[in-house]
């Protein structure tokens, strides 16, 4: 009896450095969030410039993805992934406090270092891969290193399975480090220097550019989010996942499509048509598992629907799955040529970009997130549930204004180029282009400023769940009783 | 791996990080270099302290517990 309660005690789990990722991701949220609003409002007027270098358009935009991209989804990604994986492994983090202390002061010092050589004015000119090779180095060090120590859980495991979601979030620890080691490769000028010339030129530059910016969408922005959606959705459920079969196709089957797809964002121009269409058809063919997971991530709701009108926080999980679907289906359509002749270049990539960068990450984070502080602080509940439900359906508001806004203007745009008069010219300058989309430039930064003031009340309820007292019981946080054994546990 | 020994192999790492840090920042030829040197210098030795800090308060707390009548 005593040896099968010392077998099935759980380990002595390293929460700290999870808490300390969950924090970190709430506060770069809240700073990419800020930051979009105010690029939205320079590009509305462009007087909010201000005239200095450091707070221009072309300086502050690299700020903010890399914010939202990095900081925000990545401090998010890093804390689950090391939450799930041992909780499903029921292992301790393998290399010690200290390595994963490293791993987090680590990355955010990345964060800090990225931010501030983008206002200093200096970057790489390679989008979502801007800083410079010293700072590409130190990223690759941390990232290899929580690598190990995630391969390392796994390994120590006292379970025999791992988890789907472990499945995903490692291939976006592999891939994401092939990525950003093959995409970053230059030669800088001098080893005291910061400046760096890619290893690659011309086309083959463009391609390798574009390989790991629509994979960095596939195995970042993609995959490790969908281990999220297969650990919290079940566990805030209490339900099992709907088909397990269904996941494992769905993983094996993301993973082969999406390293082929990158080629659709060069659709006319110097890369070869045959390469162009590769990427085209690999696209389409990516709808077949992207809905595969989007129906997975549904259906193990079944039986649990009622949950969306009591727990605001799974709303957010079920809409991201939603959103996610959506953005799945536009991505594929975009990437058709002759559709990409009138998308490319204009804001309609901007509301695509957003939908998944809003709909389906944000809020896939926000539901984790949701579930997660109780748990990790050991709370029966967040502070205020109506906050949340505030938060929902004002971030909700907020991602409507924008992409419908971004998504006409960036139609007006396309049709606005291309249309010819009865004489063969041009029937639009450029500039009659800009003042028609202003409008909608005014509903997008409306749009972004409802989304932030969403962030705000949850820091603040995030805040006062942490701040208040814990309940007499322990234990008490959702992820302890009350239900099912679900989610590899 | 015993997590002592791996803390004491972090720690270790950061002794030459910060000296590679205080390197480029020495050296630089640009702004960026000479922050990102001096950041890393910081930052490495701040963590180092770090670990030490946190391997003593958990001495010390060992030691309480053992004068409050429990084991370690």
């Amino acid at each position: 009896m005593s040896d099968h309660v010392l077998s099935t005690a759980a380990p002595d789990y390293n929460e700290e450095v999870v808490r300390k990722f969950i924090i970190a991701g709430m506060f770069w949220g809240v700073i990419a969030f800020a930051l979009g609003t105010y690029l939205a409002l320079e590009l509305t007027w462009p007087a909010f410039n201000l005239g200095f270098s450091f707070t221009n358009f072309g300086r502050l935009r690299p700020v903010h993805t890399s914010a939202a991209i990095f900081a925000f989804g990545g401090s998010i990604l890093f804390g689950t992934a090391l939450h799930v994986v041992q909780r499903t492994c029921r292992a301790r983090l393998w290399g010690g406090p200290a390595l994963a202390n490293f791993i987090f002061w680590g990355y955010q010092f990345f964060i800090v270092m990225a931010a501030l050589s983008y206002v200093m004015g200096f970057s790489k000119g390679r989008e979502y891969a801007e800083p410079e090779w010293h700072i590409d180095l130190w990223l690759t060090l941390v990232w290899v290193l929580m690598t190990v120590v995630y391969v390392g859980t796994l390994l120590r495991r006292a379970e025999p399975h791992i988890y789907v979601a472990n499945w995903f979030y490692l291939a976006f620890l592999i891939t994401v480090a092939m990525l950003h080691i093959v995409n970053n490769l230059t030669l800088p000028v001098s080893f005291f220097g910061a400046k760096s010339y890619s290893l690659f030129s011309g086309v083959q530059d463009a391609m390798v550019q574009w390989w790991y910016g629509h994979n960095a969408v596939g195995f970042f922005l993609t995959a490790g989010f969908l281990g999220m959606m297969y650990y919290f959705i079940p566990k805030a459920a209490g339900r099992p996942v709907y088909s397990y079969r269904l996941s494992i196709v769905h993983f094996w089957a993301l993973i082969f499509l999406y390293i082929w797809a990158g080629p659709h964002h060069l659709h006319y121009t110097a890369l070869p048509d045959w390469t162009q269409t590769l990427g085209m058809a690999f696209s389409i063919m990516l709808w077949m598992p992207s809905w595969g997971g989007m129906i997975n991530g549904l259906m193990t709701l079944s039986g649990a629907w009622d949950k969306l009108r009591t727990d605001p926080g799974l709303r957010f999980s079920v809409t991201a799955v939603g959103f996610y679907g959506m953005a799945t289906f536009e991505g594929p359509v975009m990437s058709v040529r002759e559709v990409n002749s009138l998308s490319h270049y204009t804001d309609w990539g901007i509301g695509h970009v957003h939908s998944g960068a809003l709909g389906w990450v944000a809020f896939i984070s926000f539901g984790a997130m949701y579930y997660l502080i109780p748990v990790l602080w050991k709370r029966e509940r967040m502070w205020s549930v109506k906050l949340i439900s505030w938060h929902y359906w004002v971030a909700t508001l907020g991602i409507v204004f924008y992409i419908s806004s971004m998504w006409v203007a960036g139609i007006m745009q396309g049709l606005m180029w291309r249309a010819y008069d009865s004489f063969g010219f041009l029937q639009y300058s450029f500039i009659e282009s800009v003042v028609a989309v202003h409008p909608y430039y005014i509903i997008r930064m409306v749009g972004g400023l409802c989304f932030l003031a969403g962030s705000g009340m949850m820091a603040f309820n995030m805040f006062m769940t942490i701040r208040g007292p814990q309940p007499a019981h322990q234990n008490t946080g959702r992820g302890f009783g009350q239900r099912l054994a679900v989610a590899g546990e | 791996m015993d997590d002592d020994i791996a803390d004491a192999i972090v720690g270790w790492c950061m002794v030459p990080l910060c000296l590679l840090g205080l390197l480029i920042a020495a050296r630089a030829h640009d702004q960026e270099m000479y922050l990102f040197g001096f950041s890393l210098a910081g930052f490495t030795a701040l963590f180092g302290f770090g670990l030490i800090k946190r391997h003593y308060d958990q001495k010390d707390q060992a030691r309480a517990r053992v004068k409050a009548g429990g084991h370690v």
